[in-house]
C-alpha cells in the first residue's frame, strides 16, 4: 500500500499514541524502583496493548479469506495492520522495559523485531514498485500469463523470420530465363539475409526460449540497441522492417522479465514475513499462558 | 444444305461445310485440338489462343475463330504448333495458382491438364507478386481472380446461355478480371446463383462451395433427396438443375417422429429447415428470468451469492413492456408461454443457416413431421427463386405480419382492420452484408421493421461516423425522418443477412394519422433518442483527449479504474469478484491503460457495442441511459459473451428444473446458462471489487468526474 497524504489521519493517531505511550514509559521507568518490567500493571498494560495490536495485524490474513463480507474496507484493515503493526514494537520494548529476558521472550524480541522489519521492508516496496512496474512495464500482462504471452512471442518470431526468407522460395520457384543468373540472384539474396538468420538462431531465439538466462546480450536494453543498429547496417534496407519487428519483440521479453522480478520483489518477501508473523503470535500465546500461570 | 469445302488436316482429306471453324471440322473428324476458352455452346472468341494450328500462313491462327478454305492444309500438332502451344500454357501457368481449388477437389482444371500434357510443372516466367484477391460474398459460389484466365467462358455462359448479363469485364492489362455488375460483391449482385458460370469455368477460378463445404451428412431421420424430386416441389421450380446437381448434399430430407428434437437453442449450427409435413413446436426451455445477485443476511457476514429473477420479481430501470420474445422463425414467442408451433411451409433457422448465429429456440416435432434441411448455398438459392419467395412473403403476410407488428410495443394498439389492410401493402426486403439501405440526407419515403439479422445505424460527423444503434429483429427505423416529413437522419446499413418489412410513407402517414397514440409514443420514442444522441455527441465533441475518446472511456457511466502506482498486483479484487458471484468473476485484471490507471474489464457500455450484434432473441439491449440489460429471455447461447472485445459479459451456470420431454407434463434438472455483465454488487454501498483491495488501488468512478482534471474540465476526484 501506498504511504500517501491519506495516511495523515493515521500517523497523528499512531503518533499521539507513541507519544503518550512514551510518556507514560518515561515517568513509570524513571519512578520505578526496580525498574520496568512486565509483570507490572504498566507492564502488563503495554503487553496487552502491544498484543492486541499484532493480534489486530494478524487478523489481516484472516480478513482476506473473507474478502466479501462486510467487516470494514479492506483498506481499513491494511491501514490499520501498516500502523498498529508497527506500534507493537514500541508497545512490547515498553512492556519489556527494553529487555530480551530469557530464551523464550528472546526469542519473541527478534521474532518481533525480524516481523516488524520485513513488514517496512515490504512496505516500502509496495510503496515504490507499483510505480515503477507501471512506468517500466507498458507491456505488464497478468502474471499467470506470461509464460504463454512469452510463447506468443517466440511464435511471432519465428512467423518474422520464416516470412523474410519467403521471397528467396519464390524467387527460387520462379527462374526468369537465365538460370544461371537467377540462381546468382537467390545465393546474393541468401547471403544478405545469413546475418538476421544467424543473429536468430544464435542470439535471439535462446533469448526468447531462456528467460531465466540474465547474461545474454539481448537482457541488456543498451547492448540490444546497440546488436540491432549493427544487425540493420547489415542486412538490405527491405528487411529493416522485420529487424524492427524482432527488436520490439525482444523489449517485450525484457519486460515481461522485468515485471516477473518486480513480481517476485512485491510478493516474495511475504514468505518470510507472513511465516515470522504466525510464529510470534504463537509463541506470544505461550509466553502469555507462562507468564499468568507462573 | 449449304456447299462443302475440301481440306487436309493432320494429313487427311476432308470435307466439311462452308463457314465451318477449323476447330468445328478437326472435332467432326475426331481430330482433337486442345483448347480452353472455348465451348461448343458459346460463341467462339479466340482469346487464348490455345487452339492455334498451322494453316501454312506466315503465322499459326486460332482454329477455333479460323473458317475453313478450300484446300487448307492444316497442322494440329507439328513441333512448332507443339512450341507455341506449351508456351502459351506456360504463360498462363505463369499468373495460375497451381494446384487451384477445382484441381485439388476433383483434379480437372483444364488449364493444368494441359500443363500436365505439355510437361510444365514450372513456368520459366515470374509470377505476379501481389494476389488479384477472392470473392467470397455468395454463398453458393467461390471467386478466385488469381484462378481466372480471362477466357470469357462465364461472361458468354451468363449473357448468351443464361442471358442474364451479370457478369463482365473490368479493368485493362494487368488488372483485368471479370466483374459482377458494376463490380459489385457477387453475393450482393444481382446474380441468380443459376451456377452456369461455374460450369462454363475450365480453371477453379469459379468454383461450387459446396465442393468444399461439408454435405449434410447421415443424421436424425436422414433421406436423401433427389434431384427430381426436389425439382417437383413448387418452390425449386425455376432453380437451375445444375445447381441443384452440384449442390446434390446440401439438401436432405429428414423424418421427425413425434416429440424428436430438431434443433435446440444455443447451439451453434448451419442450416436452415423447410417443414414439408406435420407440425413442428418451437420453445424457448431457458428460464424467463435474469441473473440478481443478492447477499445473504446482508451488510455483515452476507456472502453474496446470485440467482434468477423474473422481471416481475426483480424490476430494473427501463425494463421493456416487450410482451414478445423474437425468434429465428416466423413467429415470435409470447413472454409468459414462449410456445409456438409451426406447420407447412414454414421456414426457419434462417439466420442460423445465413450468418451462422446459434439457434434461437428448441424445434421439436409437434406430430410426425417431414422437413427439409438445407446449407446456405442452397437456401441462398431458394431466398432468389420468385416461387419462394412469393410463398415465404404469403406466408408472413398470412401468419406472421400481425404478431410481428403488434410484439412491438409502439404498435400494440393498432387494430385488426388496420393490419388487414396493410397485408398486402408492406413488402419484404432482402439486403446482404454491408449493404446500405439508406443514406443520411436521402428522402425519407419508409419505414422498416426489422424481420431479421442486424442493422447498423450510424451518423455521420465530423471526424467520423458515430454508430447511434444496432436494430435487431422487432427493431424499427425509418419512423425519424417521416414524422418530420424530412430527410433521413442517420445511415443504416445491414451487418449481416438482413430481412425487412417495408412500409411505404403514405401507409405510415395513413396510420399516424388513423392511430394517434402511435403517433405520440413513435414521438415520444424519436425524442428520448434523439436527446440520447445528443447527448452522447455532446461528449463526444467536449472531450479533447484523443486517446480518451478512442478508449471510449467517455461512454462510461461508471469504469472500473485500478490505480497502477498502488496496486500491487494482488488480485484480491478479481477473488473478491469471483466470490462475491458464484465463483464466476465478471473482473478480469488487464485493460486498455488512460494515463497511469488501468481501465479494468467490466462492462462500460461502449460507443460501438458489438455485444448486441448476433444475439438470436434479441435479449441485450441498452437502455436509455446507454447501460446494458440483458432481458430475461436470453438463451445462455453466449454470442455476446464472445463478440464482447473486451470479455466483460459472462455466462453463470445455475440449476433449474425444466420441462422433461421424454416425460411430458414432468420436470428433471438441467443447468442453464444466462449472460451477466458487472452489476456493480447492487445489493451493497460499494461493489466488492473495491471494497476488496487493501491497497486502495480500485475504485469505480464517474469517468467524466474522475478524469475532469485530466481532460482540462476542472479537478480529478475520485
Amino acid at each position: 500500500m501506498r504511504i500517501d497524504g491519506t495516511h495523515k489521519k493515521w500517523l497523528v493517531a499512531s503518533l499521539i499514541i507513541l507519544s503518550v505511550a512514551t510518556t507514560v514509559y518515561v515517568l513509570y521507568a524513571s519512578n520505578s524502583v526496580t525498574g520496568p518490567r512486565g509483570g507490572s500493571a504498566i507492564g502488563l498494560t503495554f503487553g496487552i496493548i502491544g498484543s492486541a495490536f499484532m493480534i489486530f495485524s494478524g487478523l489481516l490474513a484472516a480478513r482476506k479469506k473473507v474478502e466479501v463480507w462486510r467487516l470494514g474496507r479492506a483498506q481499513s484493515w491494511m491501514r490499520g495492520h501498516l500502523w498498529l503493526g508497527f506500534l507493537s514494537l514500541p508497545m512490547i520494548l515498553f512492556h519489556g522495559g527494553f529487555k530480551f529476558g530469557g530464551p523464550l521472550t528472546a526469542v519473541l524480541m527478534v521474532l518481533l523485531i525480524l516481523v516488524v522489519a520485513s513488514g517496512v521492508f515490504g512496505a516500502a516496496l509496495q510503496h515504490y514498485l507499483p510505480k515503477v512496474m507501471t512506468s517500466e512495464v507498458p507491456f505488464e500482462t497478468i502474471f499467470e500469463q506470461i509464460d504463454h504471452v512469452r510463447a506468443q512471442l517466440l511464435a511471432e518470431a519465428d512467423e518474422l523470420i520464416a516470412r523474410a526468407s519467403a521471397p528467396l522460395k519464390l524467387v527460387a520457384a520462379a527462374p526468369s530465363g537465365d538460370l544461371a543468373a537467377t540462381a546468382d540472384s537467390v545465393l546474393a539474396a541468401d547471403d544478405a539475409l545469413a546475418p538476421l538468420r544467424t543473429f536468430y538462431t544464435r542470439e535471439m531465439r535462446p533469448f526468447l526460449e531462456n528467460s531465466g538466462e540474465r547474461k545474454q546480450p539481448l537482457a541488456d536494453a543498451e547492448r540490444a540497441r546497440g546488436i540491432f543498429d549493427g544487425l540493420r547496417r547489415l542486412l538490405p534496407a527491405g528487411t529493416h522492417e522485420t529487424a524492427n519487428n524482432l527488436e520490439e519483440i525482444c523489449e517485450e521479453e525484457r519486460q515481461l522479465r522485468r515485471q516477473v522480478r518486480l513480481h517476485h520483489l512485491l510478493h516474495d518477501w511475504l514468505m518470510l514475513h507472513i511465516p515470522l508473523s504466525f510464529a510470534l503470535l504463537l509463541l506470544g500465546c505461550v509466553h502469555a499462558v507462562m507468564a499468568l500461570r507462573f | 444444305m449449304s456447299a462443302l469445302i475440301e481440306l487436309t488436316i493432320e494429313g487427311r482429306k476432308i470435307s466439311v461445310p462452308i463457314g465451318t471453324t477449323v476447330f468445328d471440322a478437326a472435332r467432326l473428324n475426331g481430330i482433337p485440338i486442345p483448347t480452353l476458352c472455348h465451348q461448343q455452346n458459346e460463341t467462339p472468341v479466340g482469346v487464348c489462343r490455345v487452339c492455334v494450328v498451322d494453316v501454312g500462313a506466315r503465322v499459326l491462327t486460332a482454329s477455333c475463330i479460323r473458317p475453313v478454305e478450300s484446300g487448307m492444309v492444316v497442322s494440329t500438332a507439328s513441333e512448332k504448333v507443339q512450341r507455341a502451344r506449351g508456351t502459351l500454357v506456360e504463360l498462363l501457368m505463369s499468373d495460375h495458382p497451381s494446384p487451384c481449388a477445382r484441381q485439388q477437389h476433383s483434379g480437372d482444371c483444364e488449364l493444368e491438364t494441359l500443363a500436365k500434357r505439355h510437361n510444365i510443372s514450372q513456368p520459366r516466367f515470374s509470377r505476379r507478386t501481389t494476389s488479384r484477391g477472392k470473392d467470397v460474398s455468395s454463398p453458393s459460389i467461390t471467386v478466385d481472380f488469381d484462378a481466372c484466365i480471362l477466357c470469357d467462358r462465364c461472361i458468354r455462359g451468363c449473357s448468351e446461355i443464361r442471358e442474364n448479363f451479370v457478369l463482365g469485364r473490368m479493368g485493362k492489362g494487368s488488372i483485368a478480371g471479370i466483374a459482377f455488375d458494376d463490380n459489385l460483391p457477387m453475393g450482393n449482385s444481382s446474380c441468380v446463383s443459376c451456377g452456369e458460370c461455374m460450369v462454363s469455368c475450365p480453371t477453379g477460378a469459379l468454383t461450387n462451395k459446396g465442393v468444399a463445404q461439408t454435405a449434410l451428412g447421415a443424421g436424425p431421420g436422414f433421406e436423401p433427396v433427389g434431384l427430381d424430386e426436389l425439382k417437383q416441389l413448387s418452390f425449386f421450380q425455376g432453380v437451375s438443375g445444375t445447381f441443384l446437381s452440384l449442390n446434390r448434399g446440401a439438401i436432405v430430407r429428414r423424418n421427425f417422429k413425434r416429440g424428436e428434437m430438431i434443433c435446440r437453442e444455443g447451439e451453434y449450427g448451419s442450416t436452415a429447415f423447410y417443414i414439408l409435413e406435420g407440425k413442428a413446436r418451437v420453445s424457448i426451455s431457458s428460464p424467463m428470468a435474469h441473473v440478481k445477485t443478492i447477499g445473504r443476511l446482508k451488510r455483515f457476514l452476507g456472502k453474496l451469492s446470485s440467482r434468477l429473477a423474473e422481471r416481475e420479481q426483480d424490476k430494473r430501470a427501463e425494463e421493456t413492456e416487450q410482451q414478445w420474445i423474437p425468434i429465428d422463425a416466423p413467429v415470435d414467442l409470447a413472454y409468459e408461454n414462449p410456445v409456438a408451433d409451426l406447420g407447412p411451409g414454414d421456414l426457419f433457422g434462417e439466420m442460423t443457416c445465413m450468418s451462422l448465429y446459434p439457434r434461437s429456440a428448441t424445434v421439436r416435432a409437434a406430430t410426425d413431421c417431414t422437413v427439409l434441411e438445407m446449407l446456405r448455398n442452397v437456401l441462398d438459392i431458394m431466398q432468389r427463386s420468385k416461387n419462394f419467395r412469393a410463398q415465404l412473403d404469403k406466408s408472413y403476410r398470412q401468419r406472421a405480419l400481425d404478431t410481428h407488428l403488434r410484439a412491438v410495443p409502439v404498435f400494440a394498439g393498432l387494430t385488426d382492420e388496420f393490419i388487414e389492410s396493410l397485408r398486402e401493402k408492406v413488402e419484404l426486403i432482402r439486403y446482404s452484408p454491408g449493404q446500405v439501405i439508406c443514406h443520411q440526407g436521402d428522402p425519407a419515403d419508409s419505414f422498416y421493421l426489422v424481420r431479421i439479422g442486424f442493422v447498423k445505424v450510424s451518423q455521420a460527423h465530423l471526424g467520423g461516423d458515430m454508430v447511434l444503434a444496432y436494430l435487431s429483429r422487432g427493431d424499427y427505423f425509418g419512423e425519424t425522418g417521416l414524422l418530420a416529413g424530412d430527410v433521413r437522419t442517420a445511415t443504416c446499413s445491414a451487418l449481416d443477412h438482413v430481412e425487412l418489412v417495408r412500409m411505404g410513407a403514405d401507409d405510415f402517414n395513413r396510420m399516424i394519422e388513423q392511430f394517434p397514440d402511435v403517433r405520440q409514443k413513435l414521438k415520444a420514442v424519436e425524442q428520448d433518442r434523439a436527446e440520447m444522441n445528443q447527448a452522447r455527441l455532446s461528449l463526444t465533441r467536449s472531450v479533447p483527449l484523443d486517446s480518451f475518446l478512442q478508449q471510449g472511456l467517455m461512454e462510461a457511466q461508471s469504469l472500473l479504474l485500478l490505480d497502477l502506482d498502488n496496486c500491487t498486483r494482488c488480485d484480491a479484487c478479481v477473488r473478491a469478484c469471483a466470490d462475491a458471484h458464484d465463483g464466476i468473476t465478471r473482473l478480469v485484471r488487464e485493460g486498455l491503460r488512460f494515463d497511469h490507471y488501468l481501465v479494468a474489464t467490466s462492462c462500460r457500455q461502449c460507443l460501438d457495442p458489438l455485444c448486441m450484434v448476433g444475439c438470436p432473441v434479441g435479449s441485450i439491449r441498452r437502455r436509455n441511459s446507454l447501460e446494458v440489460i440483458i432481458e430475461d429471455w436470453c438463451i445462455g447461447c453466449g454470442l455476446c459473451a464472445e463478440n464482447c472485445p473486451y470479455g466483460n459479459i459472462n455466462l453463470h451456470p445455475f440449476d433449474v428444473m425444466v420441462e422433461d420431454p421424454e416425460n411430458p407434463g414432468r420436470k428433471k434438472a438441467a443447468v442453464k446458462q444466462k449472460a451477466t455483465s458487472c452489476d456493480l454488487c447492487t445489493n451493497y454501498a460499494e461493489p466488492s471489487c473495491v471494497y476488496a483491495c487493501p491497497h486502495d488501488a480500485a475504485h469505480r468512478v464517474d469517468p467524466r468526474k474522475f478524469f475532469a482534471g485530466l481532460i482540462g474540465q476542472g479537478q480529478a476526484k475520485t
